[in-house]
């Protein structure tokens, strides 16, 4: 394990006259009449985004603002894979007692999810408690090393965030994920809770089905609650999900690198691929070309590539004894928050049945990148819950918040 | 509706500058190590066709060699989607009774499997039956144009081979296909026999499960005892529907965001068409060049490779279908085919006169086995064979 180094992004020259070169020969393809959003990304919203990319986009511009983040770079050990260079952003709040929290984020998000909520979080007021904020990106995933030996899964994960965790000083933090963020800090709460993680919150509140063998009552709690229209409405757009915007998860989980090939080569296949995801799954968010764009780049010149974010997929698809993969087992206080257009709902009672459930929130707006796209109530949310008389005030000994 | 207009490729030198800038500027991917085939097509297998795509492979070579085949274009009015004009290979054979044949390819096929079959149908002799070989580019394919508006599903697909091959003077003629080419034959026939097509014979036999809707069929599924060749097959399937289907999910519900990829990388498209036709194949020996002719057949293509996947989201699922018809149909059974469905099942589905089961062979039967498929035509339609004369006129000699 190697000390902290600050790290500063610096894209080379020559990767970015190659994506220049390859925006020029960009060769689009055809569309059916009014397809809309019905057959993917349109094809007017890739070609405006391709020729602004091209010219007018100045990544420059936007990696000296990202390079004003707090960044560094740390190996890690971890068992069986050797040592794992990881990118992280680490704020600390200038509050004594500020609570330590790891922030993890998904697929196809990146760090730059933590930067709207990083000023909120670090924030000290007598009013609310304050954080010190620790969000890695995951290996594989914009500055860090991605892992090149089979079968990195969810344990794995859960080890490298609690050993960079302890060597930054916080042997005892709590946990904010979506997405893969969800599972991974959930599994990290299971393998290191309550000894390390104390709590967890999630934005992204899945979990196994029930079964009759294996969780009876839960099973039968599902089979005779009464779902509010609001629950009614989030199951249909959850079945819509999955029976319309799960091809990406069967390509990734099963031939991720017949897939890469594409990602890597094809800055407008690429930006299709994410921006589909980055539209469909928001609440309206008013994403600007430029924002895109930055978010696309961060794929486009990660370290390792485009093709190794979608390798966790596979992995977890592949795991010998997949149990609890959802929603791992955990003793820790979790909290909920919910977001209308989240892309999977489950029925409260069956997501209540999966842990100490101290906390939970319902939204009015937001969906999928809640942390980017509802920062302020997502930090409410993290506030009521760690906060004075909040449900989980003081799970981090000696770090109230204040 | 036109008429005929012989057709020659001629992919212009900008599109093959083009090709060769991307070629040089390719950006490959990492992989983990050992990873081979389990993480989808290996990066040194496509590094290797990559480099021999940019320096090496001459595509103007086989385009001389295709524009050997027999090959046309047509306009053909579809209800409701206007005129398509249609690539088309039609081979006529010496014999005055031949048998017209319309051969139909799917996804990632095209008119180039048709190629090893097509002198071994053509060829005239007192022991077999010769045949008229008609095998179109499906729309969007190859030289065939793209269709722009929603909803092309199997029956216009239907309607446009029988209009093609009413057009070239075959009121009644004889189908075959394997992937897309089973459900839109027998949807030919399900539409236009026995009047048009009078016998159909499919290299991918499958059809819908049965349901509690069809309970006899559903207990002799149940019940019926599997040869350890089917249980093997079945389990294969297993394989196939759990990690297998990835494109198939991809294709069938945002073929557009998947399009944007495989219209811009030369070495994205080769690897999702490649890892198909390598896994899809009976240890199919493909040389480099094959593989690459195939590729960029797609990547030339009329419509741009994107168009070739919409007929996912236009059909879907119902690709897994036996539309009832009441002309005869054979099955031919391939080891390596990547679905296989209990016979007891298939025969309840149609009146299959015909059944042969092959010891070598996979997805792509026309191209890999060329003569088991010729065979099983011949047997099908031959002297005393089970669909004999179906075509009034048109014995086969």
């Amino acid at each position: 394990m190697t000390s902290e180094q600050p790290f500063k992004i610096a894209v080379p020259d020559d990767a970015l006259v190659l994506l220049k070169r390859k925006l020029d020969d960009t060769r689009l393809p055809d569309e059916v009449d009014a397809a809309g959003w019905a057959y993917g990304a349109p094809l007017a919203d890739i070609k405006r985004l391709v020729s602004r990319w091209k010219d007018g986009y100045d990544w420059h511009t936007h990696e000296r603002k990202l390079n004003a983040l707090p960044m560094f770079t740390r190996t890690i050990a971890v068992d069986g894979f050797g040592e794992l260079d990881v990118h992280y952003v680490h704020e600390k709040s200038a509050a004594k007692g500020a609570i330590p929290l790891l922030f993890v984020h998904g697929w196809p998000g990146s760090f730059l999810e933590v930067t709207k909520i990083l000023p909120l979080l670090t924030s000290v007021s007598a009013d609310h408690p304050s954080f010190h904020v620790v969000a890695p990106s995951l290996p594989g995933y914009a500055w860090s090393e991605g892992v090149l030996k089979k079968g990195f899964v969810v344990e794995h994960y859960a080890e490298l965030f609690n050993k960079l965790m302890i060597s930054l000083g916080y042997s005892e933090y709590v946990t904010q994920g979506g997405d893969w963020g969800h599972f991974l800090t959930l599994a990290a709460a299971s393998k290191y809770g309550p000894e390390h993680v104390k709590a967890s919150h999630t934005n992204m509140p899945i979990c196994d089905p029930p079964t009759l063998s294996e969780n009876p009552i839960t099973f039968l709690k599902c089979l005779i609650a009464s779902f509010t229209s609001h629950e009614r409405e989030a199951a249909a757009a959850s079945q819509s999900f999955f029976k319309d915007g799960a091809g990406y998860i069967a390509e990734q989980a099963s031939k991720p690198q017949t897939l890469g090939f594409s990602l890597a080569d094809s800055p407008v296949g690429l930006l299709a691929w994410i921006y589909e995801k980055l539209v469909a799954w928001s609440d309206a968010y008013p994403w600007t070309d430029d924002e895109v764009l930055t978010w696309i780049s961060i794929y486009w010149f990660s370290r390792a590539g485009p093709a190794a974010s979608i390798r966790i997929y596979y992995e977890l698809a592949h795991l010998d004894n997949p149990k609890r993969v959802r929603f791992p087992e955990t003793s820790v206080p979790v909290g909920f928050s919910f977001f209308p257009k989240e892309v999977v709902h489950l029925p409260r009672v069956l997501l209540r049945a999966q842990a100490k459930i101290v906390f939970e929130s319902e939204h009015e707006v937001g969906g999928h990148f809640a942390a980017y796209e509802q920062p302020e109530a997502l930090v409410s949310d993290l506030r009521t819950m760690f906060g004075k008389s909040g449900p989980a005030a003081g799970v981090v000994p000696g770090c109230t918040g204040y | 509706m036109g008429s005929e207009q012989p057709f020659k490729i001629a992919v212009s030198d900008d599109a093959l500058a083009l090709l060769k800038r991307k070629l040089n500027d390719t950006r490959l991917p990492d992989e983990v190590n050992a990873a081979e085939w389990a993480y989808g097509a290996p990066l040194a297998d496509i590094k290797r066709l990559a480099n021999r795509w940019k320096d090496g492979y001459d595509w103007r070579t086989h385009e001389r060699k295709l524009n050997a085949l027999p090959m046309f274009t047509r306009t053909i009015e579809v209800d409701g989607f206007g005129e398509l004009n249609v690539h088309y290979v039609h081979q006529k054979s010496t014999a005055k009774g031949a048998i017209p044949l319309l051969f139909v390819h799917g996804w990632p096929g095209c008119f180039l499997e048709v190629t090893k079959v097509l002198p071994l149908l053509k060829a005239v002799s007192a022991d077999h039956p010769s045949f008229h070989v008609i095998a179109p580019s499906l729309p969007g394919y190859a030289w065939s144009e793209a269709v722009l508006k929603k909803g092309f599903n199997a029956k216009h697909y239907a309607e446009l081979f029988n209009k093609l091959m009413i057009s070239l003077g075959y009121t009644e003629y004889v189908t075959q296909g394997g992937d897309w080419g089973h459900i839109l034959t027998l949807t030919a026939a399900s539409l236009y026999g026995p009047k048009h097509v009078k016998a159909s014979l499919t290299n991918m036999p499958i059809c819908e499960p049965p349901t509690f809707g069809t309970p006899i069929v559903l207990l002799q599924c149940l019940i019926a005892s599997f040869t350890s060749r089917e249980r093997e097959a079945v389990a294969a399937s297993q394989d196939f529907f759990k990690s297998g289907m990835g494109y198939f999910r991809e294709q069938s519900t945002k073929p557009q965001t998947l399009g944007f990829s495989l219209a811009d990388s030369p070495v994205g498209l080769l690897a999702w068409i490649y890892e198909k036709l390598v896994t899809w194949t009976d240890s199919y020996p493909w040389t480099d060049d094959e593989v690459l002719t195939w590729i960029s057949i797609y990547w030339f293509s009329r419509a741009g490779p994107a168009a070739s996947v919409r007929i996912y989201y236009e059909i879907g699922d119902a690709v897994v279908g036996f539309p009832k018809t009441t002309i005869p149909v054979g099955l031919s059974f391939f080891p390596k085919e990547l679905a296989r469905f209990p016979k007891v099942l298939l025969r309840s589905k149609g009146r299959i006169v015909f059944e042969s089961e092959h010891e070598a062979g996979g997805h792509f039967a026309a191209y890999e086995q060329p003569e088991a498929l010729v065979g099983d035509l011949r047997k099908m339609f031959g002297k005393s064979g089970p669909a004999a004369g179906v075509v009034s006129g048109c014995d086969g000699y």
